[in-house]
């Protein structure tokens, strides 16, 4: 499969400050990749690399098979942007804001910046200046979108939009996917990413931790067990779900006649299955992996590690 | 990507009322000041008061001329307040375009876009050129209207040339300013740098025509430049305005340089 979006040990310092130290990452085209990290970990730097916003130290980004800096206009009207801070002052309206971001990217079909508009609820008609937070995210990413770039590159582009108009956004991007469009998005947060995004990079600290695909995150990450079953004595039960490969932290909640344990399970379910056949069980809850956890836990290994 | 020149569009239509703003203050100051030649300047006696004042003073303000009509015009409209207002619109229209732009954060999405730095640059600047021109074409227009009922007795060939040196030395501070905003990505910086071009020359002017001694400022001054002989009364210095004209335009390329190199928003 082609590669949309590749940076290879890209450096970016401003004066002596350090901000990206060495990133290498691959977006296969027609994909949704995320990435997520905590503020300050360099996404937005990343990005605006790609844009040929600023340009890198060191190192090398391929846009659509194009050095950023020697592509030009035509290869940013192949690519929709949505900044991390969108800031849209003057008195415009967001139509002729719209017209003229228009009139500088690549074509966009007829009558579909009122489309995009309707989808997210969003007043063409109101001043831009007098647009929530919110709205004005909508207006970004309508002149993100409208012109159905081959690239999209969107920076945190949930924030300040309500739950409803999440989902929506959401939805966009999984058109935009089946249309073959490469959506490159980044959050702070995992739940965002992971609705929609195949492969989900970490980035902390200018560096990547992991790219991942959200299944393989899924499996990394940790799941809590509780069962309660009968005949069986509850050291038994105790010393039998311990030998699982994967499972920790056993503990015991009630042992007289039924006995009820907690544990906590890390890795693949199937052996975990095949011991509970075993048992006579009464109750069983497994819960949805925490996948916020697993990566937040990414986030805390110290830097010598991660590599 | 249709229309032509898009940036220079949206700089220009979308500060129309800022364009208008600043052509009711000097349309103001035209009608404030000119209609009372016949009053004041014209007058004998206010001939008399100039002369008690200090002959620095006078010096300093340009107000050897003001007993005629063309020298009233000079130092009054063009010299003096008419100059502060095209100064300040240029100035600020010059920080804004691109320092301005950055530090509100909208050229980042601009450039993200399908433009070249050069491009947002020249077109921009363009804006300003074009707003400056139309600002001195109507202080050209009025003081031509005027000229008659107010029996000021201006060649309307000298106040042209006068016009042409208005516009080029407030474009001098408002490229400054550009050019400032342009390498900084501060609009603060920007603001600064147009002002002390303004506010240096007019000072050097000032103090440059005290005293033999200090005759070598008014070689550092662009107001010197421009007004060094009453271009409404003899006529322009046609070398001057071309100093004026072709440093404002160097400042600009200069501008699109600086912004090419560099990071935007870092």
């Amino acid at each position: 499969m082609a590669t949309a979006v590749s940076a290879r040990s890209l450096v970016k310092r401003f004066g002596r400050r350090e901000v990206l130290h060495g990133v290498d990452f691959e977006v296969e085209a027609g994909t949704v990749f995320g990435v997520i990290g905590p503020n300050g970990a360099g996404k937005t730097t990343t990005m605006r690399c790609l844009l040929d916003i600023i340009r890198p130290t060191a190192g090398e980004v391929r846009v659509l098979g194009t050095d950023p800096r020697a592509g030009g206009p035509e290869l940013r009207r192949r690519i929709g942007y949505l900044p991390g801070e969108l800031f849209l002052e003057g008195r415009v309206t967001g139509r002729k804001l719209l017209a003229h971001y228009q009139a500088i990217s690549g074509p966009v079909p007829r009558g579909r910046i009122n489309e995009l508009a309707d989808r997210l609820g969003l007043d063409l008609d109101r001043h831009t200046r007098k647009l929530s937070k919110g709205n004005k995210q909508k207006l970004g990413l309508v002149q993100a979108f409208m012109h159905e770039p081959e690239l999209l590159v969107l920076d945190e582009p949930t924030g300040g939009l309500d739950p409803l108009v999440q989902q929506e956004f959401h939805a966009m991007v999984r058109e935009a996917k089946h249309r073959g469009q490469t959506i490159f998005l980044s959050s702070h947060v995992l739940s965002e990413v992971q609705q929609t995004a195949d492969t989900v990079a970490i980035l902390r600290d200018g560096r990547i931790i992991t790219v991942e695909s959200v299944e393989g995150l899924r499996e990394g990450a940790v799941r809590r067990v509780r069962l309660t079953t009968h005949g069986i004595a509850a050291h038994d039960a105790v010393a039998l779900l311990s030998g699982i490969p994967g499972v920790g932290q056993v503990q015991v909640l009630e042992a007289d006649g039924a006995v009820t344990l907690s544990a906590v399970l890390e890795g693949a379910i199937q052996p975990l299955i095949r011991m509970l056949g075993s048992l006579e069980l009464t109750d069983l809850v497994l819960d949805e992996p925490d996948l916020e956890e697993a990566v937040l836990k990414m986030y805390a290994v110290p830097r010598e590690d991660a590599r | 990507m249709n229309a032509t020149l898009p940036l220079f569009r949206r700089a220009f239509f979308d500060t129309w009322r800022s364009t208008l703003g600043w052509a009711a203050g000097l349309a103001a100051a035209a009608f404030l000041y000119l209609p009372l030649y016949p009053s004041i300047g014209g007058s004998a006696q206010m001939q008399d008061m100039v002369n008690a004042l200090p002959a620095e003073m006078t010096k300093a303000l340009n107000y050897d001329q003001i007993a005629t009509g063309p020298g009233y015009a000079q130092a009054t409209l063009f010299g003096l307040l008419g100059f502060l207002l095209m100064t300040i619109a240029s100035v600020a229209w010059g920080a804004a375009a691109v320092g301005g732009d950055e530090e509100s954060g909208q050229l980042e999405l601009t450039l993200a876009h399908g433009v070249r730095r050069v491009q947002v640059v020249l077109e921009r600047a363009l804006a300003l050129f074009l707003r400056v021109v139309l600002l001195s074409g109507l202080v050209f227009v009025l003081v031509l209207v005027l000229n008659e009922p107010s029996q000021l007795g201006i060649e309307p060939a000298n106040l042209f040339g006068a016009a042409v040196l208005f516009a080029g030395l407030a474009l001098l501070s408002g490229t400054a300013a550009l050019c400032v905003g342009a390498v900084t990505g501060r609009k603060t910086y920007g603001l600064a740098a147009g002002a002390a071009v303004a506010v240096l020359g007019y000072v050097f002017n000032a103090v440059g025509r005290q005293s033999p001694d200090v005759e070598w400022l008014l070689n550092l001054s662009p107001y010197h430049w421009a007004y060094g002989n009453s271009p409404v009364v003899n006529g322009a210095d046609w070398a001057a305005a071309g100093w004026l004209w072709g440093l404002s335009a160097a400042l600009v390329a200069l501008a699109a340089v600086a912004l090419e190199q560099r990071d935007v928003g870092a």
